[in-house]
Order: C-alpha cells, then sequence, then structure tokens
C-alpha cells in the first residue's frame, strides 16, 4: 500500500536525519540526564523522611526510582517538541514543496514525521530507564520496573502517545508561525510549568494544595501517575486507563490542530 | 508537434490583493525547449508553482500533458519533474540517498530506482561525491544533485525554476549540457525561467518575456531580435573630426544601410544583416584612405527585446554583480 511504504521511508528520512545530527539527541537527552543524574541525588534523603515516598514493604523506595517517571516524561516533552523545528526546517528549505510535486501520500508526510516522534521517545525512555537501572545498582539500591517486560512496553507506549500529542502542538505551532525561535520559545514556557505543577519530581501529599488543586486538570499528572504505578506499584487500571483516555483527549486536538494547518500549508 | 501544456487566461491573485499573474496564454510543444525570460517578481515563479500543482489558480484553464491541473493534479504529479528556485538538497542525506529517496517519493520499484541513481549520478557526473552528504557538495554541486532528483521517474516535462541563479560560470555551462543533453536526447520537454539572457538566448527554442505578471512578447529568440530590426555596427575614425562628413557619405551609399548616426566613438551604422556589411564598409572607407581605429559589431539582443516592450532594462542589481563578474566587458 502506498500510505505504509510512504510513511516508511519517510519516517526513515527523519530517522536518518536524527541520527545524523547528533547534536539534537544531545540537546534533547541532556536536561533529563542531568535531572537523573544529579537532581535526584540532591534529594536523596527524601526518603529519610517518613510518609513522603511511596513504600514497598514498609519500606520507602529511593528518590531515584520516585522521580524515574517524571523524568522519562520530561523527556517527552523535550523530544516532542523539536518535532516543530522538523517541519519548518522542511518548509524553509523547500523540501516539503518537493514531495508535494510528487505523487506521495500526504497523510504519509505527516504520518512519517510523528511516527519518527513517537519512536525517538520510546528510544530515549529506554536510555533513561537503563541509565536509571543503573545509577541505582551504582547506589546499592536497585529497582525494577514492577510490571515486568509487559509493564516496559506499556510504559513504551504511553510515553510515545503522550509524546505524540505534544508533537501536535509543535508541529501546529511550526507551520503556523513557521519559526522556529517561536516553537522553541512557547515549547520551553509551557514545559517547566506543567512538570512542576504535576506530581513529575514530588508526590502530591508533598506539594502545596494549591498546586495539588492545579494538577487536577493538568494532564501530565495522569500520564505521570500512571507511568510510575507501572513502575512501582503495578497495573492500576484505574490510574492507567484514564491516563490514556486524557492524553487522548489532548492528543484529539493537538493533532486536529496539525491536520489543520498542514491542509493549510499542503493546499 | 501536439501541445503539451496549454494555458489560456490564468490569473493568480494572491490572498493580500498582489495580482502575481495577470491574464497570460501560452502553450507549449512537445518536446519543446521552452522559456519565460522575465526580472525579479514578474511572475515566472508563481506560474510554475501553478503548472506543478502546488499553488491553486485564482482562474483561467491550466492543462498539462492532457490533464486539468486542479481535477487531475495527482495525474500530472506522476510525470513532471521540478527543480524549484531554492535548491532542495537535503543535507544530511547523502547525494545517492536524496535521488533513491525522490524515487520512492514516485513510488518507484526498489530495483529500478537503484539503477536509476547510478545513471544519474553519472549523468551529472556526481559519481566519486555520491555518498558524501548534502551539505558538504559545492553551489554547483546542489544544483546538479537537485535537477538529478527531478529526473529519477525520467518525467515527460521538466519544470525549471531559473536552474543556474547563483552559480559560477562553469557550473552554469555544464548544467546548460545536461538541460541540452536532456531535451535533444530523451525528448523531454523543458519549460524553464531564467532572468539571465544568455540563457534564454542559449537554451530556449520558444520564449515568452514576461514583466509584472503580463506576457509582453513571444516567440523563438531570433524571431524576437528580428523585431528590433537593425544589428549596429559602431565604427571609431582615426580622425573623426576630419573624415567624419565624407565617411557618412560613404556608407550611405552602400545598400542596406538604415540608418548612420554620430556616436561616441564617431559614427553608428544601422542596417540588417550587418555582418555582411562591414567588409564593404572597410573597404569603401580604406578605398578613400580614411583611417579605421575600430569596428564593434553588435546583434539586437534579448535585453533590447525586453527594453522595447517595457522601457526598461532586465538587469536586476544582482545581475549586473554577477556579469561584470562573469562576462566581463561582454556587456552592450
Amino acid at each position: 500500500m502506498t500510505l505504509l511504504s510512504d510513511t516508511r521511508y519517510i519516517f526513515i528520512r527523519y530517522l536518518t536525519k536524527l541520527v545524523r545530527t547528533p547534536i539534537l539527541l544531545f540537546f534533547s537527552l541532556f536536561q533529563p540526564i542531568l535531572f537523573l543524574v544529579l537532581f535526584t541525588q540532591l534529594l536523596t534523603n527524601l526518603a529519610l523522611v517518613p510518609g513522603i515516598l511511596p513504600t514497598i514493604n514498609g519500606v520507602p523506595i529511593a528518590y531515584l526510582e520516585f522521580a524515574a517517571a517524571g523524568i522519562v516524561m520530561q523527556n517527552a516533552f523535550g523530544s516532542a517538541l523539536q518535532s516543530g523545528n522538523s517541519i519548518v526546517a522542511d518548509i524553509d528549505s523547500g523540501f516539503l514543496q518537493k514531495m508535494l510535486v510528487t505523487p506521495v501520500s500526504r497523510s504519509a508526510i505527516l504520518l512519517g514525521r510523528l511516527s519518527s516522534d513517537a519512536f525517538r521517545v520510546v528510544v530515549q525512555t529506554a536510555i533513561i530507564l537503563g541509565l536509571g537501572y543503573a545509577l541505582g545498582v551504582a547506589e546499592n539500591k536497585p529497582f525494577y520496573v514492577t510490571t515486568g517486560v509487559v509493564g516496559i512496553l506499556l510504559i513504551f507506549f504511553t510515553l510515545a502517545f503522550f509524546g505524540l500529542a505534544w508533537s501536535g502542538i509543535s508541529l501546529a505551532l511550526g507551520m503556523k508561525t513557521r519559526s522556529s525561535e517561536t516553537v522553541f520559545a512557547i515549547g520551553g514556557v509551557i514545559t517547566f510549568p506543567l512538570l512542576f505543577l504535576s506530581p513529575a519530581l514530588f508526590p502530591l501529599s508533598f506539594l502545596p494544595s494549591w498546586v495539588q488543586t492545579v494538577s487536577m486538570f493538568n494532564p501530565v499528572s495522569y500520564c505521570v501517575i500512571a507511568t510510575r504505578a507501572l513502575m512501582i506499584n503495578g497495573y492500576q487500571w484505574s490510574t492507567i486507563l484514564p491516563a490514556w483516555g486524557v492524553i487522548g483527549l489532548v492528543a484529539v486536538i493537538t493533532l486536529s490542530a496539525t491536520l489543520y494547518q498542514f491542509r493549510k500549508v499542503v493546499s | 508537434m501536439p501541445d503539451i501544456i496549454t494555458v489560456k487566461n490564468l490569473v493568480e491573485i494572491y490572498s493580500d490583493g498582489t495580482k502575481a499573474v495577470d491574464d497570460i496564454s501560452f502553450n507549449v510543444q512537445e518536446g519543446e525547449f521552452f522559456g519565460f525570460l522575465g526580472p525579479n517578481g514578474a511572475g515566472k515563479s508563481t506560474t510554475i508553482k501553478i503548472l506543478t500543482t502546488l499553488l491553486r489558480k485564482t482562474s483561467g484553464t491550466v492543462n498539462v500533458a492532457g490533464f486539468d491541473i486542479e481535477k487531475q493534479a495527482a495525474a500530472i504529479r506522476k510525470i513532471i519533474g521540478v527543480q524549484s528556485q531554492e535548491t532542495t538538497v537535503d543535507g544530511d542525506l547523502t547525494g545517492r540517498e536524496n535521488i533513491v529517496l525522490q524515487g520512492h517519493f514516485h513510488q518507484m520499484d526498489t530495483n529500478d530506482v537503484k539503477k536509476r541513481t547510478d545513471e544519474l549520478l553519472h549523468l551529472v557526473g556526481l559519481e566519486e561525491a555520491a555518498d558524501k552528504r548534502g551539505r558538504n557538495y559545492s553551489g554547483g554541486m546542489k544544483k546538479r544533485l537537485d535537477l538529478a532528483t527531478a529526473l529519477v521517474h525520467k518525467p515527460k516535462i521538466l519544470f525549471l525554476d531559473e536552474p543556474t541563479t547563483g552559480l559560477d560560470p562553469q557550473s552554469r555551462s555544464t548544467i546548460w549540457s545536461y538541460l541540452e543533453k536532456l531535451n535533444k536526447e530523451e525528448g523531454i520537454t523543458i519549460f524553464l525561467t531564467t532572468q539571465y539572457l544568455e540563457e534564454a538566448d542559449k537554451l530556449c527554442k520558444r520564449l515568452s518575456i514576461i514583466d509584472v505578471g503580463k506576457i509582453v512578447a513571444s516567440g523563438s529568440p531570433i524571431e524576437l531580435k528580428r523585431e528590433i530590426g537593425a544589428d549596429s555596427i559602431r565604427i571609431s575614425l582615426e580622425n573623426c573630426q576630419k573624415d567624419n562628413t565624407k565617411a557618412k557619405a560613404l556608407i550611405k551609399s552602400l545598400t542596406d544601410v538604415t540608418e548612420i548616426n554620430d556616436s561616441e566613438e564617431c559614427l553608428t551604422v544601422f542596417a540588417k544583416n550587418a555582418g555582411l556589411l562591414i567588409a564593404d564598409i572597410v573597404r569603401a572607407l580604406d578605398s578613400s584612405n580614411i583611417r579605421i581605429a575600430s569596428v564593434t559589431f553588435a546583434s539586437p539582443s534579448l535585453d533590447d527585446v525586453f527594453m522595447k516592450h517595457t522601457g526598461r532594462r532586465i538587469r536586476t542589481e544582482e545581475l549586473v554583480k554577477a556579469r561584470s563578474t562573469m562576462w566581463g566587458g561582454a556587456r552592450r
């Protein structure tokens, strides 16, 4: 089928570009790794205060283990927000036009981009989880994803899905403004408030009550809680399913905006 | 030869009200090398964008290879190759990968793409650099690669939007020779836009001169220049003051001379087929012992044609700069 094979070639193109521009990978991995390695160190002693971090068999888990779910989320943000820049680059260089004068499937242009975004989030998540595991071992506090291989796959799915929803924002912004600077600026402005106003880095009970209230309206909260459940508590479908619902809702909105902008660019 | 492109009363008005193309009609025959000559902003790129399905026309009818531009855009995309004004090479991919990817965009079979890519790399002389990344190519190499990507699916019609703008003379003449070869040997119809007089003159069998969205003249370069009429011969004499009157009388007596004027050099003679007249003039002056310092012959250029129809010279600033470095004193 043309749509599938066209999508595949565009997917491969974007991945090739990414692998050959390691600086982009470096930038989107740099912040999460900084958090993983340094930030968690600062808060190691949080585990000493009783009742803050969740416990397993009565023993509080390491802060590193707790924060990992938030950090993979942060990583998904970072790489999703670069997606819009790639489309701006293709518009500026004329490469998009070059695709449009060929019979290539129009949907494949967008699907190829989005699938490469999703793939990238999965790879980076794997890198961060692997690194987190290694750090845990080094500190003599190894942690495992409670739900095992299936759980890891579900984490990948959740984050890829989440990444797609946010790619939608940066793609729509990129096509609307045609400016990488704007995409970066807006991306940077929304990332941290959304993370801080969620239980990404601190337990909900630890947060001031107004932040707790705000975090209930923050889609990021639901995703973090679901990811954390898969890592620590097990298959808590009552948190996982709502999270997918919230991501789905965000995705419908952002990807509709993307589609709308894309149609405008294409016609 | 039947028409492969027919354009009738084409109008393009941008959303801000700019009339980029103002009621133009023209046709291109199958196998023809056709060109649009005009300065920046004349409407050349806009027309190409409409013909290549990138831009929706405001009104008029456009038919490419028997397909209606709006109803059968998909069919048109299969048989056209396009090189846009901006060189679009993916710098992260190698030359070879750029061509192969374009082949995949045309849904070509993987083996066919491979074979065709080798052929094209050979055609544009990029075999050695084939596996280097596009970003390391020079400007001329990028243009050649871009041309190769436009040819991967053996298009029936090739659209080239200023294919040599910004290139050095050597790269330019290399591209010219590929284009002539493609047109002559493979029979590809070529639609080219350019702001370079030499390019239009050398390559196009027929061209339209376009200015502020309107076609002001059409024909073969020779026909267009013939409209201007006379060639000119500029003669400077060793002693212009003394011999001026006598020389004028002598030259006037020769047949075919339409006009003779005093000029900077001394005299400027206008005549049809002035080339043939030079020997007569030299002989006549010589036998009357009038010594000639120099004789310059100039046939009308497309610039003169543009001047006649628009009252302006076609040269843009960029062009003047390019020409003075590239062709030196050849400007006239």
